[in-house]
């Protein structure tokens, strides 16, 4: 067993047993409970240690990761599911956008790194058409959130969905992600991904078999894509697209640490750098 | 001069003015001259004499004032005996001709001659023999009549006057009835008209004519000057091409007299059908007001839209309150290139803006990375496979192109010329927009796009970390206002009150100047707690076009200096389902391509005519590069909707290279559609269709006022004399002193003028009561 295997391994076992600890503490699918009860009530929303403010809008294509209310899906010091691999993820994910394509992200601007984090219901979010979630199985929104996600996605906005499973130990993540989203778009379909759509050619010929974070560790369940056309047309664009049993994000957060094998990560850049200039450009 | 004044003077002396004008001065005493003075000084210095000889009571005064008035009395007396006489030409009576021209035109039907009509005037002073003016014309000469409106056509009698011409042409009318009377002595031409000319053709040529043939000509000018009450369109002025769904703008002139600030509707109707409605104020009274008309342009195919004041009471002439204008509204699908150097938001919003604009298809070339690129919408799998084009037919196929955040030097220097030709020669759109890498940021400074850009492009390139920033406020200059490009509500005013409310957006080019000749139409001022200014350098204050453009060779260049439009579109300040920003796009790239030349250009005189005039067509043919060529075969297919179909050999006019002319006639009312082919060597066929309305046009009730100036100048300038209905009575007796075909010179003794006798009582008289009021009788 070379070294990166067992770096992987040590790193899926890590995941699972935060993941299970997690479920166990929420007594199961979802719901309340667990650590927002730890740290406060449901509508407080946690501030990442590493956050040091929003970059100041200048026009640039600037990462936006959502954060939404609640403590669901605790993890140590990544704090809840929304903000699992801030600010690493970006902030690697940002500078390979930058070095290999033609976009001019918005990358670090002193303490700020990689990002801006923004509310549904905060008219920031608006500045940013390209938009990033992380764990929604723990997104619990209120109407007002509902409202801000409807006009975003109606507007124009594209949000992917990241780090997520589904029926694995317990956890319906995309059920909860569906549920969220007949709150918001009742008439929305969801439409299971080929890898035959433009948005997996936009700049790399993706290949979907071989796009698995290898840090995901979510059992056998390999990753599916979904998404949400627009007027549920598949010859219009991708509102959104989420990406089931798979964790993108942590494969970002780790490729820069030797702890995710290079093609592996790879993959998972190519992955967010086809979503961005998709977004960018349908 | 008025009527009385005339009538006192021709008491007092004998004759009327006209006739002291006309003629010439002598004496025709039949003693010499000398005889006469010497007698006068021997009658009159004795006089002088005794008077200065006697002394009395009588002061030096006295003295000087009674030897002036006894004087004067003899200087009358002595010219008198001198016979002074006028010497006039006069026409031999019955060997000369007179035209009588009689305005046959549709506007003699106005009734604004206290409820008569103009016509009414015609009949009783020309309408039979013992009408009054005809009758005294006939006593002197022999007189033709003319009806006339676009010429002049001969009538035994004003029965055969039917007052429904559609058209008035005076200069064609007088030259002709000139010619027709041109070997008989002509005394001058007698015209009966309301002056309403509407050929549009300069009347100077047959002026200058009638002058070198001597025909004066006598004017009566019919109708009234002013209309009390009336409201009339006088022009239209639209587009005449239009692509489907785009916003067709149209500019029209109102006029009014009575209703000065007065509210009243304005309604397109587009086959009967209203398309759009609003309420305009009118003008002051005799005011000419403009108002811009935005129509949405939904139903393709030519399209006759009528622009229309309802009838309002009173008004004295009601077929001048609509006009009507032709606009093709095209179906095509118009093809723009946009270069994009950097995938961002701008381009994903603009694109999505189009993108169920079936009008519209806006090709992207997306640079991704580093010589890689992302073709979108193309035609075919080889379309910009080699990315940006490299030649000049390849560019040119597009009609318009904007250029995204994409640097000088992505461009070979040939590459940048074409881009220049692509507006001056090919007669392109091209769009800069803002961004880092555009304007002088981008390098192109010195390039042959700076020279094409609406704005001054000067500087070096900046780099990214060290752009100018500012937050704008868009908001609508006064050309703006009224632009297509920039109404994005539902009337221009409340197009103007929705860009007062859009959400700021940013640039990052800062624009020093606009270039002489341009256009600004959207305006940015920095927005409240907005910043700008150079990095480490803010400035307090800050204004720069966010819009602006202009015509450079045959093509249009727009500058839109700004980075994210799209705020319009994200910003939670708007409903989701609010448009605007796809309306604001969608009219942009529509404004690019609406001037854009094919490869063969139809051109006609009018997009409205009456039947049976001719219509010249004229073609402009080039190559794929926009050359012209002067080798093609080119045929004018002519149909119309009343089954009309003709296919008219077009030749090349050696006068211009590329263009090809004909000229056809239609004689029935219908839509002429006019689609020329031209099938260049090598067996490329290319074309173009444009539209004519054929129809019996109104025409004679617009700007139906007498036109009493063009009527004097005509008279003035050819010698002859301007009357109105009530002066025309001494017509017969002006023409025969005219002076000009068979005349014979009258001796007319003016010595017997009244005014004499009374200067001679009254010097008497004067000395007389001077002497009694001195006491020296």
């Amino acid at each position: 067993m070379n070294m990166s295997r067992v770096v992987c391994a040590a790193a899926a076992l890590c995941a699972v047993a935060v993941s299970a600890a997690d479920a166990q503490r929420r007594g199961g699918r979802g719901g309340g409970g667990g650590f927002n009860q730890f740290f406060g009530g449901p509508d407080e929303t946690y501030r990442p240690p590493a956050f040091h403010g929003n970059p100041v809008y200048d026009g640039r294509f600037t990462f936006a990761r959502i954060k939404y209310r609640g403590f669901l899906h605790w993890a140590g010091a990544e704090g809840p599911g929304w903000s699992h691999d801030y600010p690493d993820a970006e902030e690697n994910f940002t500078k390979i956008l930058r070095d290999i394509s033609a976009v001019r992200p918005f990358v670090e601007a002193g303490p700020i790194l990689g990002s801006a984090l923004v509310a549904l219901d905060d008219p920031l979010l608006f500045k940013y058409p390209v938009s990033y979630m992380s764990e929604p199985g723990g997104w619990m929104p209120n109407d007002k959130e509902i409202a801000g996600f409807r006009a975003y996605m109606l507007k124009g906005g594209f949000m992917i969905f990241d780090d997520f499973r589904e029926g694995w130990r317990g956890n319906y993540d995309f059920t909860n992600l569906r549920q969220q989203m007949a709150r918001a778009m009742p008439a929305a379909k969801w439409v299971q991904l080929t890898g035959k759509e433009p948005i997996f050619d936009s700049f790399f010929k993706i290949d979907l078999k071989a796009a698995v974070s290898p840090t995901s560790a979510y059992g056998n369940n390999l990753p599916t894509y979904w998404g949400i056309y627009q007027d549920n047309d598949p010859k219009k664009r991708l509102m959104l697209i989420a990406n089931v049993d798979n964790d993108i994000g942590e494969s970002w957060q780790w490729s820069g640490a030797g702890f995710v094998p290079i093609a592996a990560a790879n993959e998972t850049y190519k992955l967010g750098v086809n979503y961005i200039i998709y977004a960018l450009t349908h | 001069m008025a009527n009385w004044l005339e009538g006192i003077f021709q008491f007092l002396f004998k004759y009327r003015p006209t006739e002291f004008a006309k003629g010439s001065l002598a004496f025709g005493a039949p003693f010499s001259v000398v005889i006469l003075l010497l007698a006068a000084a021997a009658i009159g210095v004795p006089a002088v004499l005794s008077y200065a000889g006697v002394r009395g009571k009588s002061t030096r005064r006295d003295r000087w004032v009674l030897g002036g008035l006894r004087v004067a009395a003899l200087v009358v007396l002595l010219v008198c005996l001198f016979r002074p006489m006028l010497l006039l030409s006069a026409a031999v009576p019955q060997r000369n001709y007179v035209g009588v021209l009689i305005d046959d035109s549709r506007s003699m039907q106005v009734a604004d001659e206290n409820g008569k009509a103009r016509s009414d005037w015609v009949e009783h002073a020309f309408g039979g023999p013992d009408s009054t003016i005809l009758k005294a014309l006939r006593q002197k000469f022999i007189v033709r009549l003319f009806r006339f409106s676009s010429g002049a056509q001969r009538v035994d009698s004003t029965a055969q006057l039917t007052f429904a011409a559609n058209q008035t042409h005076l200069g064609a009318a007088v030259e002709q009835a000139r010619q027709e009377l041109d070997a008989v002595p002509l005394s001058g031409l007698v015209v009966l008209s309301d002056g309403a000319d509407n050929s549009r053709v300069p009347i100077g040529d047959e002026l200058l004519s009638l002058r070198a043939k001597s025909v004066p000509i006598f004017a009566v000018g019919l109708g009234a000057d002013r209309f009390d009450k009336d409201i009339e369109i006088r022009r239209v002025d639209a587009s005449h091409s239009v692509l489907r769904g785009g916003s067709l703008v149209a500019d029209l002139l109102i006029r009014q007299r009575g209703y000065a600030g007065a509210r009243v509707p304005l309604v397109v109707e587009d086959g009967g059908r209203i398309v759009s409605r609003d309420t305009i104020t009118l003008p002051a009274d005799g005011a000419i007001s403009p108002v811009r008309v935005t129509v949405v342009a939904n139903d393709a195919g030519p399209r006759a839209l009528t622009f229309r004041i309802p009838v309002q009471p009173g008004e004295q002439v009601q077929q001048n309150n609509a006009q009507q204008a032709l606009v093709d509204v095209r179906d095509g699908r118009e093809k723009i290139l946009y270069v994009e150097g950097e995938p961002r938001y701008e381009m994903r919003f603009i694109r999505a803006a189009v993108e169920a604009d079936s009008n519209i298809q806006l090709v992207a070339l997306q640079r991704t990375a580093e010589n890689k690129f992302l073709r979108l919408n193309v035609d075919t799998a080889d379309e910009l496979l080699g990315g940006f084009p490299k030649s000049r037919a390849e560019l040119f196929r597009y009609r318009a192109l904007i250029l995204g955040n994409i640097e000088a030097s992505f461009f070979t220097h040939d590459q940048l010329a074409m881009l220049a030709d692509f507006v001056n020669v090919r007669g392109g759109g091209l769009l800069m927009l803002g961004g880092r890498r555009a304007f002088a940021e981008g390098g192109y400074a010195g390039t042959p796009l700076a020279e094409v850009m609406p704005v001054v492009v000067s500087g070096d390139a900046v780099a990214d970390s060290m752009t100018f920033f500012a937050d704008l406020k868009a908001s609508l200059t006064p050309p703006g206002t009224s632009h297509a490009v920039s109404q994005i509500g539902a009337t221009p005013a409340a197009s103007a009150a929705r860009w007062n409310t859009l959400p700021a957006i940013t640039t990052v080019n800062r624009i020093r100047e606009v270039k002489p000749g341009a256009v600004t139409l959207i305006k940015g001022t920095m927005a409240v707690g907005g910043r700008a200014g150079d990095p480490g350098a803010p400035l307090k204050s800050y204004e720069q076009p966010v819009l602006v453009y202009q015509r450079y060779g045959r093509g249009l260049a727009i500058a839109f200096p700004v980075q994210d439009s799209w705020n319009w579109q994200m910003d939670p300040s708007s409903p989701a389902e609010d448009e605007t920003f796809e309306r604001f796009w969608r009219q942009m790239l529509r404004w690019m391509t609406s001037d854009v030349p094919s490869r063969v250009v139809v051109s006609l005189p009018t997009d409205q005519s009456n039947p049976k005039n001719p219509i010249a067509i004229r073609a402009a043919v080039s190559d794929s590069i926009f050359i012209p060529r002067n080798d093609a075969k080119v045929v004018a297919h002519l149909t119309s909707d009343s089954g009309f179909t003709r296919d008219l050999s077009l030749d090349w006019a050696i006068d211009r290279d590329g263009e090809y002319r004909g000229t056809f006639t239609p004689d029935q009312p219908g839509v002429y559609t006019v689609r020329v082919s031209a099938e260049l060597p090598g067996g490329t066929t290319v074309g173009d269709t444009s539209y004519v309305r054929v129809a019996d046009l109104n025409t004679e009730y617009f700007d139906a006022e007498m036109r009493a100036p063009l009527l004097k100048r005509m008279a003035t300038e050819t010698g002859g004399k301007f009357y109105t209905p009530a002066t025309a009575g001494s017509l017969a007796e002006d023409v025969a002193l005219s002076k000009h075909g068979v005349t014979v010179v009258n001796q007319m003794d003016l010595w017997d003028m009244p005014a004499v006798l009374l200067l001679l009582v009254a010097l008497v008289t004067a000395e007389w009561s001077y002497r009694k009021m001195r006491g020296l009788a």
